[in-house]
């Protein structure tokens, strides 16, 4: 095992590189001057030069690639519109969009493992198909749409929940900035959170019902049966410890998800994760933040991946990787 | 050029309203309470907090509070009134002396002095800093300090007397030591000022607060903290004002002014704005050079149901002319009633039909009307296309994000004719002077490859020379002479078509009181014309 984390993580070192070239040209590729569009409308021509010097954007493409991928490691690389380094942005960012992330995966968890596991156990009856039905719709429902309707019944008609925003939150030193540590915060959690799980709970109950069904139909199933233990034996620590192979890989992807910020949901509930900062920083045309930020994104990504592989293991003892 | 004369000097006090003025005027709120947080909502997240370098009218919500300004213009005559400057004086044609208020102090205890008004003033028009304010001071050659609470600001010979310039001084003052120890990037970060509100704390993305000044030197300000969140999504912060989450909505489509009319507790206030949208032609190449293209393209569509369809006359209204309806020389009733060109599609056709036979419509390419992401321009794109197309013209129509926009319409060392340019829409903001709209937007000197506003390349020396004398001549009444045979000239040779005004739209919750908006205050709190508050 140990082999096999070292000769992925080299492997995840080699692709993190890749990936900072290809961000790289992808930032060149993008059409319009960062200089430009700082500057603003109505800007004289020396000044849009002064910052394309500023900001190294008139020296030769390996100095900027070199600029950007050691700013990154050492730490140093200041955004280009926000007066701070690209890191202190990221992190800054990164608590609210961390909570929204856990608080969706795990209302996520608590509704859509037991919603999956009744749904195929009751196969073909009411409940199978009311879940059925509910995991459709949240897969088929666009997540902006739904955290706007859910703006409008809990926020407006009825008054019970803020409509968006992060509340009050509280600084821990060197962990940042949490804001489910207060009750104002949770109110504001409620929707975004919701929403946000809608297509996790979708996903997550369709992968149980379906692997739970499949497991069912394995004879060992029959054999336990048959051997005369309870029902509940029989599903929960037969059937369903088999199921959950899938349905933890498709968690550990969520997980990694979750680092990487939901673009959407963030953007709709006006919540000031790294995903709106994405979109922000894409706006002001700030390479510096969006290559941080997406090479952050990928790195968090890769190493949910790898735990997930290396979870394998612990779950399906047939698996190995030496 | 310097005319020193007694009786020049006469004309341009009184033509500016220049006269030394006794004391800055104080906001009376008789019965206000004094006391509650009032919670903006913002459509685009804050990005500097400096004045000398901010330049997004986001920004200026905030900085417009913790700062105060040189003077201030009146929100509703914009004549020139005092305010950290108490009065002042006209000296030469190239010269005006401030007197400033004294026991003003900046938020860290710092006295406000002349040191602090020139060192903002010279930071912004040194080149060497690079502020996008630069341009703003482009006229002015240096600021004298004559003693702890005098200064001079003298003006470049070549722009002496540089009328509209005085509008630019309502810059907001920061305080030179302060700035020096903290170091620019800090500063704008933590900015230190001497205005009614102090800076709190930024939450970058999510909010921005600041708190009343007790010290304040103007007034007692009403409210003790305001809180400024940015809500990308209009439809969510219509939400929130609707529920209560904000007091004060920034902007608001047109499709929900009149519900929120009705609403009870609720408000709508709106003015005129100080922008302008257009539609103009390359006049570098074909098809735009040509008067006969640009007529074809103006009478193929109905402009007043173009920008009714869109706006519905709730948040904006049909442009005759770049200079707003606000301001004085816009000249609407002329240029609508003489100027403005009816739909008239057999025309069109016409005239399409005769341009492609002369072969100055190229038949190998469709023709393009660019535009930026913002859905209102990208509307008033299509809606013209679609009649152009109806007309037999072979044209797309192309939205940008704003980089490549800028990129295409400022022209470049490689393409400085900007080949693929046909036309596009764009929008145009100014201050309260017709020099703003009129000298950008058509004289030859913005005609710089790399940093064009005057995106037509409009160059005719017979226009830039009345903008000329227009800003170098303090008689109002022949300024405004100027400007109107400058627009009149402009829009009689097509230049760009002029397409719709916005309206100032705010939506208020009923528990504020004291907020009003005037083209020049969008979002002010507390200064010398407004102290709001809310009810408890």
């Amino acid at each position: 095992m140990t082999g096999y984390m070292v000769r992925r993580f080299i492997q995840l070192m080699f692709v993190l590189f890749g990936l900072t070239v290809l961000l790289f040209l992808l930032l060149k590729a993008m059409p319009g001057d960062p200089a430009k569009v700082m500057a603003g409308i109505g800007a004289r021509i020396e000044t849009i030069e002064a910052i394309r010097v500023k900001l190294g954007l008139d020296r030769p493409w390996p100095v900027q690639y070199w600029r950007l991928l050691s700013g990154i490691f050492n730490g140093q690389l200041q955004a280009m519109t926000y007066h701070k380094s690209v890191w202190t942005v990221i992190l800054e960012r990164l608590p609210a969009t961390i909570e929204l992330g856990a608080f969706a995966l795990a209302l996520a968890l608590i509704i859509s493992i037991p919603a999956g596991l009744l749904s195929a156990i009751f196969r073909n009856s009411p409940l199978d198909y009311a879940v059925t039905t509910a995991a459709l719709m949240g897969i088929s429902i666009p997540v902006f749409w739904f955290a706007l309707m859910l703006m409008m019944v809990f926020g407006v008609a009825l008054r019970i929940l803020p409509v968006s925003g992060r509340g009050v939150s509280v600084v821990i030193p060197y962990l940042g900035r949490w804001s489910f540590l207060t009750w104002d915060g949770i109110r504001h959690l409620v929707i975004p959170a919701v929403a946000l799980s809608s297509v996790q709970m979708a996903m997550n109950a369709r992968l149980t019902r379906a692997s739970m069904l499949e497991v069912l139909r394995q004879e060992y199933v029959n054999t336990a049966r048959a051997k005369g233990l309870r029902e509940r034996v029989v599903l929960v620590k037969h059937a369903f410890r088999n199921a959950l192979a899938p349905v933890v890989t498709n968690i550990g992807l969520q997980v990694g998800a979750l680092f990487a910020g939901a673009v959407l949901t963030e953007t709709t509930t006006a919540w000031p994760g790294i995903g709106r900062l994405m979109v922000e920083a894409i706006n002001r045309r700030d390479q510096s933040v969006v290559f941080g930020l997406a090479l952050f994104m990928a790195a968090c990504y890769m190493i949910s991946y790898l735990v997930v592989d290396v979870l394998y293991a612990y779950i399906d003892p047939r698996i190995t990787y030496d | 050029m310097l005319r020193k004369t007694t009786l020049l000097l006469g004309v341009l006090l009184l033509a500016l309203g220049m006269m030394a003025v006794a004391e800055t005027a104080v906001p009376e709120t008789p019965g206000a309470n004094v006391g509650g947080t009032l919670t903006i909502g913002v459509s685009q997240t804050f990005k500097d907090m400096d004045p000398r370098i901010a330049n997004s009218a986001y920004d200026n919500y905030v900085i417009g509070q913790v700062f105060d300004d040189l003077i201030v213009l009146d929100p509703y005559t914009y004549q020139p009134q005092p305010y950290v400057a108490k009065s002042w004086e006209v000296l030469s044609d190239d010269r005006v002396r401030f007197y400033l208020n004294e026991g003003i102090k900046f938020h860290n205890g710092e006295d406000l002095t002349a040191d602090d008004v020139a060192f903002t003033f010279s930071w912004i028009a040194d080149p060497e800093n690079n502020s996008p304010n630069f341009t703003e001071l482009v006229w002015m050659k240096e600021v004298v300090v004559v003693d702890d609470y005098t200064v001079d600001i003298v003006t470049k010979p070549e722009y002496a007397p540089f009328a509209p310039g005085f509008a630019q001084e309502t810059q907001s003052i920061v305080p030179k030591d302060t700035v020096l120890a903290m170091g620019d990037e800090e500063f704008n970060l933590n900015p230190v000022g001497s205005g009614p509100y102090k800076f709190e704390e930024w939450k970058t993305g999510e909010s921005l607060s600041i708190v009343r000044n007790e010290d304040y030197w103007l007034v007692y300000p009403n409210l003790d903290r305001v809180l400024y969140r940015p809500i990308p999504e209009l439809s969510v912060m219509m939400l929130e004002l609707e529920a209560g989450g904000i007091d004060i909505a920034d902007n608001m489509p047109a499709q929900d002014v009149t519900r929120f009319q009705a609403m009870a507790g609720r408000e709508v206030v709106q003015c005129p704005s100080m922008f302008c949208a257009y539609l103009f032609f390359n006049l570098q190449h074909t098809p735009g050079n040509d008067a006969r293209f640009r007529e074809a393209v103006y009478r193929s569509t109905n402009i007043d149901a173009a920008v009714f369809s869109i706006f519905q006359n709730l948040t904006g209204v049909r442009s005759y002319g770049c200079v707003p309806p606000a301001i004085w020389a816009n000249d609407v009733p002329y240029l609508r009633d003489n100027i403005a060109l009816e739909e008239d599609d057999a025309r069109s056709k016409e005239l399409i039909a005769e341009l492609k036979a002369d072969g100055v419509i190229p038949t190998d390419r469709a023709l393009t009307v660019y535009c930026p992401l913002d859905p209102r321009r990208r509307q008033i794109a299509t809606i013209i296309a679609t009649n152009l197309i109806e007309n037999g013209l072979n044209v797309i129509v192309q939205p940008l994000d704003w980089g490549p926009y800028l990129d295409l319409a400022y022209r470049s060392e490689s393409d400085p004719t900007a080949a693929e340019l046909d036309m596009g829409i764009l929008g145009w903001s100014g201050g309260p002077d017709p020099h703003d709209f009129l000298y950008y937007l058509f004289d030859s000197d913005n005609c710089t490859v790399g940093s064009a506003d005057n995106l037509s390349w409009y160059q005719d020396p017979e226009f830039d020379a009345l903008i000329k004398e227009a800003d170098t001549t303090l008689d109002t009444a022949k300024r405004e002479e100027l400007y109107v045979e400058a627009q009149r000239k402009v829009y009689k040779e097509l230049i760009n078509i002029p397409l719709y005004h916005y309206i100032e739209t705010r939506g208020l919750n009923g528990r504020v009181h004291g907020f009003l908006i005037s083209a020049l205050s969008f979002m002010h709190i507390c200064d010398p014309y407004h102290n709001v508050w809310v009810e408890g």
